[in-house]
């Protein structure tokens, strides 16, 4: 069903690569705080592009801005060819947005939602009615497309959302955390949609605080922190970029006052405990695998597993802005608590 | 150019016939649209005498004024609220042509208003509409003015009771100072130059002209590019405060 050809307007950059979106110094103040601090990049055609950053580093205003839903206070966004700022319209006729909140009206049906984001497109009538049967479908709605949205659960209201967001065929998605807080049957949906739109051609620009999504889905990524761009590259290259530490995760048959003793190891920068599981940072792995085994061996323990990890993006996120991965999940949580209370 | 307005037209059609869909039913709508300006005028025609013509002139407009300035209230600033609004800033219109949809909605429900008051009270208490076309057409450009006064309100608010504490702030000194109740004229002096920065005075007497005229006259068509030009100024008005308030 997704093979149809989402078409979209592009120019080249110097590789002869065709972009998608190009953002160039890019500025947002609020008052006295500077929420977007002079950001630069772009995103190729056909590629899905990861946003990462803390709450707060200015990655909702920097898609509001790109989404015309905003203005900038200095600075170019050109989407499909056109500046979003003077031809507004015309930009935003090329792109679906998905909000962080769904944004379905509670009071329609899932049918009225879709018919009236295609009216919003001008989609011809003959068309949209074809349009919303085939996204109420592939989403799972269409037997429920006469219910009324404020009686879907949150995973359907997202699928909607994004099926609103769909209806006029856009070249280029954003997708401002589309799976935060879905159980992981919608979760796991929404990824493999991605995947399934990118391969037909749809450019997406993603933003997620759930780092190891953005390393399974996107071609590159740009990490945020504080309004500023603090790297831009595919996610290997940035694994790469902290190769200094490797890590050795290894298991025991028995986990009990092994994480002190594992720290006293020679060789051993830091130990973490994850499950059952230990991971200690090291400068080299071929010196500390011995040491390990000897470890055991004096200790009466029997090992289960070990193996070495390369470094992920997490650690390259950590090693960037300086800032832990739970930081930005906590700050998310906090931040929906807050808002459910207010 | 003419195909760009055409579109934009189009698309606050849209919006509006949404509007309609989501936001008529709401309760906020039937107790300050019909409630409290049938309680006020009952109030009012119970301490005194007022003429038939004056009650069926002066409750359209109250009607009118209450009702689309109520549901503009809830259009807007609910949508703000809920997140909906930005599906509307996401999409290719323009940010008057959304003013001008939310207005459209207001408008629509401003009509149904007064078509449900006029021409029953006008029945009920003898009193004949001699021109009912300069009637509607009065309550055409009322309701569109009113609309645009209500969107004033909600573009400032954040949250509902907001919009409805401004839009109280707007309507009730309104309904005093425009001569609903009595003829303008026995209003202060002062007063009277007051009430000619008021949309609801225009609405009273182009609607009360209707009723007792038979004719166009020169100060109906006053009336009329009074509540025209109202309604521009406001729309305009409306959409840069949106503007600032989404910046």
């Amino acid at each position: 069903m997704l093979s149809r050809i989402w078409s979209v307007n592009c120019v080249r950059n110097e590789h002869e690569m065709e972009i998608a979106i190009a953002v160039y110094d890019l500025t947002k103040q609020y008052g006295k705080i500077l929420a977007v601090d002079n950001i630069s990049f772009t995103v190729n055609q056909g590629e899905v592009f990861g946003f990462l950053g803390p709450n707060g580093a200015g990655k909702t205003t920097t898609i509001r801005m790109l989404t015309g839903q905003t203005r900038p206070t200095s600075g170019t966004v050109t989407v499909a060819e056109y500046d979003v700022v003077r031809e507004s319209i015309k930009a935003k006729e090329r792109v679906g947005v998905v909000p962080e909140v769904s944004n379905v009206y509670d009071e329609m049906s899932a049918w009225d939602n879709l018919v009236f984001a295609a009216q919003l497109y001008r989609v011809a009538k003959n068309e949209r009615e074809k349009r919303a049967k085939e996204l109420l479908e592939l989403f799972g709605l269409y037997e429920r497309r006469a219910d009324r949205a404020g009686n879907f659960s949150k995973g359907m209201k997202r699928r909607l959302t994004i099926a609103a967001a769909l209806i006029h065929k856009p070249g280029i998605l954003f997708l401002d955390e589309p799976t935060s807080g879905l159980d992981v049957q919608s979760s796991r949906m929404i990824r493999n949609l991605t995947k399934d739109l990118n391969k037909n051609g749809v450019t997406v620009f993603l933003t997620t605080h759930y780092i190891e999504e953005a390393d399974q889905l996107c071609q590159r990524v740009a990490m945020i922190n504080q309004g500023k761009i603090v790297a831009v590259d595919n996610p290997e290259k940035l694994k790469a970029s902290v190769e200094k530490h490797q890590i050795i995760e290894v298991s025991f048959d028995q986990t009990q006052n092994l994480e002190r003793k594992l720290a006293d190891l020679k060789y051993s920068n830091k130990v973490t405990q994850v499950g059952d599981k230990f991971r200690l940072h090291v400068r080299n792995t071929s010196e500390a695998v011995p040491l390990i085994i000897d470890f055991a061996r004096e200790n009466g323990l029997k090992i289960v597993s070990i193996n070495t990890l390369n470094p992920s993006l997490e650690d390259a996120f950590v090693e960037m802005t300086g800032l832990s991965p739970e930081v930005m999940a906590t700050e998310k949580e906090q931040g929906k608590k807050a808002a459910s209370l207010g | 150019m003419v195909r760009a307005w055409a579109d934009s037209l189009i698309k606050a059609f849209y919006i509006a016939k949404k509007d309609a869909k989501v936001y008529y039913f709401k309760a906020p709508n039937f107790t300050y649209g019909l409630l409290i300006p049938v309680s006020l005028y009952l109030a009012f025609s119970m301490a005194g005498e007022i003429s038939s013509k004056l009650i069926v002139a002066g409750l359209t407009s109250l009607v009118m004024l209450f009702g689309t300035t109520s549901i503009e209230a809830v259009a807007v600033v609910l949508e703000k609220q809920t997140g909906t609004f930005e599906r509307l800033l996401a999409a290719p219109i323009s940010l008057f042509t959304i003013v001008l949809g939310k207005a459209l909605a207001g408008f629509f429900f401003g009509l149904i208003l007064a078509a449900v008051v006029l021409f029953p009270l006008a029945a009920v208490s003898g009193t004949v509409v001699m021109n009912p076309l300069l009637a509607v057409i009065a309550i055409a450009f009322t309701s569109m003015a009113f609309s645009a006064l209500g969107i004033i309100a909600s573009a400032y608010a954040k949250w509902v009771p907001e919009a409805q504490m401004l839009s109280n702030f707007l309507r009730f000194p309104m309904v005093f100072l425009s001569g609903t109740f009595t003829a303008l004229e026995a209003l202060p002096s002062q007063l009277q130059v007051v009430a000619r920065f008021l949309p609801l005075t225009y609405s009273v007497e182009a609607l009360r002209s209707s009723i007792a005229e038979p004719a166009v006259t020169y100060p109906y068509i006053l009336d009329i590019v009074a509540l025209a030009l109202f309604t521009i100024v406001l729309l305009a008005l409306s959409t840069k405060i949106l503007e600032k308030r989404i910046a």
